[in-house]
């Protein structure tokens, strides 16, 4: 026995109590933290802050703020009506507080102001073509007034001539419905055709609140479902369908929700069921729920402390960390179980103290580095393990000694079954040997079926109704979601347009080549754009005129005053509804432009483009984020390694060969069989699986240096291992039943390695004739 | 008993003479090609001279519709399924299809239904006022209901007979516009080579 003169029992009634006053404070500080910490339940929070290339980060911030907030319906009546189902939903949406910014169609005084502005500034407003053609000569756009004139059905009338006899409105206008995205206007609405001629009404929304928390935007939902019920009940046949990030976040904190309420509470009952069979006592069930208790309160302190947020994630994960806090508790209640008799709870903790001291490091070292990795979601949940791990272990060092004084003394279930275990494994050499050979032959055909996917999309599959919906919504509006933008950015609204103006013909070249498909801009020309136009004008229609009068058709002389269109006019009229969204402006004047693109077919050469433009940033969010996982996962595939060669370097330190290289063997093979029970499940290799090697690294070299240590009793270690394996497998085990395919791949690598860890432990037990002594 | 068998033949001698709309646009959708010459006459408000155009046209099943105004100068619309291709002389021709720009089509595809007499399309964008006018003649007044139809055209009559004869259209500002077709011809019932690389382009 080690003597420890300096832990006198005053002091550590002294230790128990300052660890109270530290609990007391930690809860008050959660009381305070709590009213003001948002949950984070937004699935792309959980990936690496934006890198976009050079793009400001308040600009590129508010945008995707602004870009979650959007909400938007199609409306199919049922067959054979017209708008009135899709104007109820409209007036239904509008009542709700939540809301803001409902638009459906545009009325008839939003079409004439519409109209009017276009007039006023005809001068300014040049579409490409009519600059185009004046560009080329005189005659090309004298022509191009002809044929609509002489058009039957194109409307030209005396009033027009008149008032704009280079027919600049109908030339921007027509313009702006070549840029409507595949959508036609019929009434004022923006409407789509389906194929089997189903029409289909847009509406738009935003939604108030700037950041949404799981209880309101479930409630939001629930109140939007309810609403769309009651609203197929007044209309049979009528269909609506949705898009906005709203949704998709809700469905992600629904899944986690379940995962944590069933998951969460099954991990909790099979530790209860376990502690309870094996002490046949309430007392440690009680204290396991205080440690676990402590552990969570201390981990979401400090979480909340350090990001000021806690993400839905991080406490789906966080319910592993029951089932290691577990294992302290039942450490020590083991060894009072057993040796209770012979000693004071003082001295079984000074007996402990190595070992859960040592076990406590390990476990907090592979958490810690899962800090390195850059997603916020795995940080949270490193410090949440860590600081909640480390509370744990203290509450059972400071409080549990005396707590634990009434605990029944007997002799700890199963201990035969262990002894003949363990002698089996020193004295047969067909399980010494055997039993790592048919793990390695297992490694060596999960290997040989292993794939590696680094793309994120895999990794949130939406559920099939929002998959179909946003398959139908694409189709219709030609606007697919796939978050791929370019960005145009500049310290002032003119460089900004200036910017785009430069990047506008290179975009055509890029569609005409097939980079992409489609992409949407801003009609608002810079203040030079709109000075060269003007002098374009003035030089060309004097020309114009005189063709049109030879051809028979005599005009008066356009008004050519200048007719300028600053962004906050722009702004504030009503052409602009529908573009504001892509258009951000700080209070220090640098603005920004988004251009959503569609069908982009070779993302290399989009970020090629965007290099070849000042200020253009190109943002691929998803193809950034799966370069990005393939990174770090090499990068952690080279710290594993490194971990690994640090172990043997420490075990041949210690045991020199060949028994160094003995013990290297469980950890070695535990990693392996993490991997290939991944590859069997049909799972691929991705990040995620790395990060659980690590945890399988760090927790299953505890059951190693449980067994090493030459002051343990081998029969008392197995049986603390063994209990620490089941709840282990209890808790991260119960993860492979998650909805959520990250969090479930999780869960594989990690059950299996941890067993693989805890079956092949035996192995560093010294060979000798003789039995384990008890 | 007598009396109801009676009413009974009038309604069905009746209805023997009528020409009714499905009837007529069943009666154009068994006409596989149809070639027309054309004099347009355009009054626009304000203009001394009225705007007169002529040229030819073509329609065909399963091709669509050619339509080329020869004076006073010339100009070239081809419509199809899913493009549109307007040619000036002098000019890069100027084409849409119904994804890029699904207005702008589904007005000319109207166009389309006119010479058809394509009911479905055309009550989705007009209320239709069919009259028969006696002696197989007959009247369709299109009154528009959506916009920016509305907004653009008053009313747009058509008169035939056995064909489509004539298109009247009043302007919202007050302009009109008259299509007399002439010459109307559908044999060869196929399209000669020179009629199908019209289509091709």
């Amino acid at each position: 026995m080690p003597s420890w003169p300096i832990l006198t029992a005053e002091r550590h009634r002294q230790l128990a109590f300052g660890w109270l006053f530290i609990c007391l404070m930690l809860v008050a500080a959660l009381c305070w933290l709590l009213p003001r910490s948002p949950i984070n339940s937004s699935v792309l929070a959980l990936l690496p802050k934006q890198q976009l290339q050079g793009v400001p980060d308040d600009l590129s911030r508010d945008f995707s703020q602004r870009l979650d907030r959007q909400l938007m319906w199609l409306v199919s009546p049922p067959a054979g009506q017209g708008s009135e189902a899709a104007l109820d939903w409209l007036t239904t949406l509008r009542q709700l507080p939540a809301l803001r910014q409902v638009e459906g169609p545009m009325d008839a005084q939003h079409q004439q102001q519409w109209g009017e502005f276009f007039f006023q500034h005809r001068n300014a407003l040049l579409d490409d073509a009519t600059r185009q053609r004046l560009q080329n000569s005189a005659q090309a756009q004298s022509q191009w007034i002809l044929g609509q004139m002489y058009s039957a059905f194109a409307g030209v009338s005396g009033k027009e001539l008149a008032s704009d006899p280079l027919l600049l409105v109908r030339g921007s206008q027509l313009a702006q419905l070549q840029n409507s995205g595949g959508m036609t206007p019929d009434n004022g609405w923006l409407t789509a055709r389906d194929k089997q001629g189903r029409h289909w009404y847009l509406i738009h929304a935003e939604l108030n609140a700037s950041s949404y928390d799981i209880t309101s935007s479930k409630q939001m939902v629930a109140r939007l479902n309810g609403l769309e019920q009651s609203f197929r009940q007044r209309f049979p046949g009528a269909e609506v369908l949705q898009r906005g990030t709203l949704f998709y976040s809700n469905y992600a904190s629904q899944q986690a929700e379940h995962d944590i309420s069933t998951l969460g509470l099954t991990s909790v009952a099979g530790v209860f069921l376990l502690i309870l069979l094996v002490f046949r006592s309430v007392l440690p069930l009680l204290l396991s729920l205080l440690s676990i208790a402590i552990g969570a309160l201390t981990g979401t302190v400090f979480t909340l402390a350090v990001f000021g947020e806690i993400h839905i994630m991080t406490l789906v994960l966080s319910t592993s960390i029951i089932g290691i806090s577990a294992d302290y508790t039942l450490y020590f209640l083991t060894e009072r179980r057993v040796h209770g008799g012979q000693n004071t709870p003082l001295e079984s903790l000074k007996k402990l103290f190595p070992a859960l001291s040592v076990a406590l490091l390990t476990t907090v070292a592979a958490y810690l580095m899962l800090l390195i990795a850059p997603f916020p979601g795995l940080q949270q949940l490193a410090v949440f393990a860590a600081s909640g791990l480390s509370a744990a272990c203290l509450t059972v060092m400071c409080w549990y000694p005396l707590l634990a004084k009434n605990l029944p003394v007997g002799p700890a279930p199963g201990l035969r079954l262990i002894q003949r275990w363990l002698n089996a494994w020193q004295n047969h050499r067909a399980l010494r040997i055997g039993l790592p050979l048919i793990v390695v032959v297992l490694i060596l055909a999960g290997f040989s079926q292993l794939k590696i996917n680094d793309d994120i999309g895999d990794l949130q599959a939406l559920p099939k109704d929002l998959q179909q919906q946003e398959r139908q919504i694409a189709a219709l509006t030609g606007q697919t979601n796939d978050q791929k933008w370019l960005v145009v950015y500049g310290d002032n609204a003119e460089q900004t347009l200036q910017r785009l103006e430069a990047l506008s013909p290179k975009l055509q070249q890029a569609k005409a080549y097939g980079v992409l498909d489609g992409y949407r801009l801003i009609s608002l020309p810079s203040q030079k754009q709109q000075a060269e136009d003007l002098s374009l004008l003035r030089q060309r229609a004097p020309e114009v005129l005189s063709q049109l009068a030879q051809a028979g058709v005599t005009l008066k002389s356009p008004d050519l005053s200048p007719q300028w269109v600053m962004p906050p006019a722009w702004l504030e009229s009503v052409v602009s509804q529908g573009w504001r969204l892509l258009w951000l402006s700080l209070p220090d004047g640098r603005t920004a432009t988004l251009i959503p693109v569609s069908g982009v077919h070779d993302s290399v050469a989009m970020s090629q483009l965007a290099a070849s433009v000042n200020g253009v940033g190109w943002v691929d969010r998803k193809t950034e984020f799966s370069q990005l996982f393939s990174q770090y996962r090499m990068m952690l595939s080279l710290l594993l390694t490194l971990a690994v060669a640090v172990i043997a370097c420490i075990y041949l330190w210690r045991f020199r060969l060949p028994h160094g290289l003995v013990c290297l063997v469980p950890t070695l093979l535990s990693l392996g069989m993490g991997i290939a029970a991944l590859a069997f499940s049909g799972h691929s290799l991705n990040l995620f699986s790395l990060l659980a090697l690590i945890l399988v690294l760090g927790i299953g070299i505890n059951y190693t240096l449980f067994f090493t240590n030459p002051r343990g009793t081998p029969t008392t270690s197995m049986l603390a291992i063994f209990m620490a394996v089941v709840t282990t497998q209890l808790t991260f085990g119960m993860l492979v039943f998650s909805s959520t395919q990250a969090i479930s791949s999780f869960g594989i690598v990690l059950s299996a390695g941890i067993f693989t860890a805890f079956l092949l432990s035996p192995l560093t037990l010294p060979v000798s004739k003789s039995g384990p002594a008890s | 008993m007598i009396r109801t068998v009676f009413f009974l033949l009038s309604l069905f001698s009746l209805s023997a003479q009528a020409v009714t709309l499905p009837e007529l646009q069943q009666r154009f959708n068994q006409q596989p090609v149809l070639r027309a010459d054309f004099s347009q006459q355009r009054q626009i408000s304000g203009m001394s001279l009225p705007l007169n155009s002529c040229g030819n046209l073509l329609i065909a099943q399963k091709k669509g519709l050619w339509w080329q105004q020869e004076k006073p100068f010339l100009l070239t619309l081809l419509l199809t399924e899913n493009r549109m291709v307007q040619t000036m002389s002098g000019q890069p021709s100027q084409g849409i299809t119904a994804d890029s720009n699904p207005q702008m089509f589904q007005f000319n595809a109207l166009l389309m239904a006119l010479f058809q007499a394509d009911q479905q399309a055309l009550e989705h964008n007009f209320a239709l006022n069919f009259s028969d006018k006696g002696q197989g003649a007959w009247q369709l007044i299109l009154t528009p209901k959506t916009a920016p139809l509305n907004r653009l055209f008053h009313t747009i009559t058509l008169n035939g007979q056995e064909y489509l004869n004539l298109i009247d259209i009043k302007d919202m500002q007050g302009d009109e516009t008259h299509i007399r077709f002439f010459n109307q011809r559908t044999e060869p019932a196929a399209l000669t080579d020179a009629e199908l690389a019209h289509f091709d382009r």
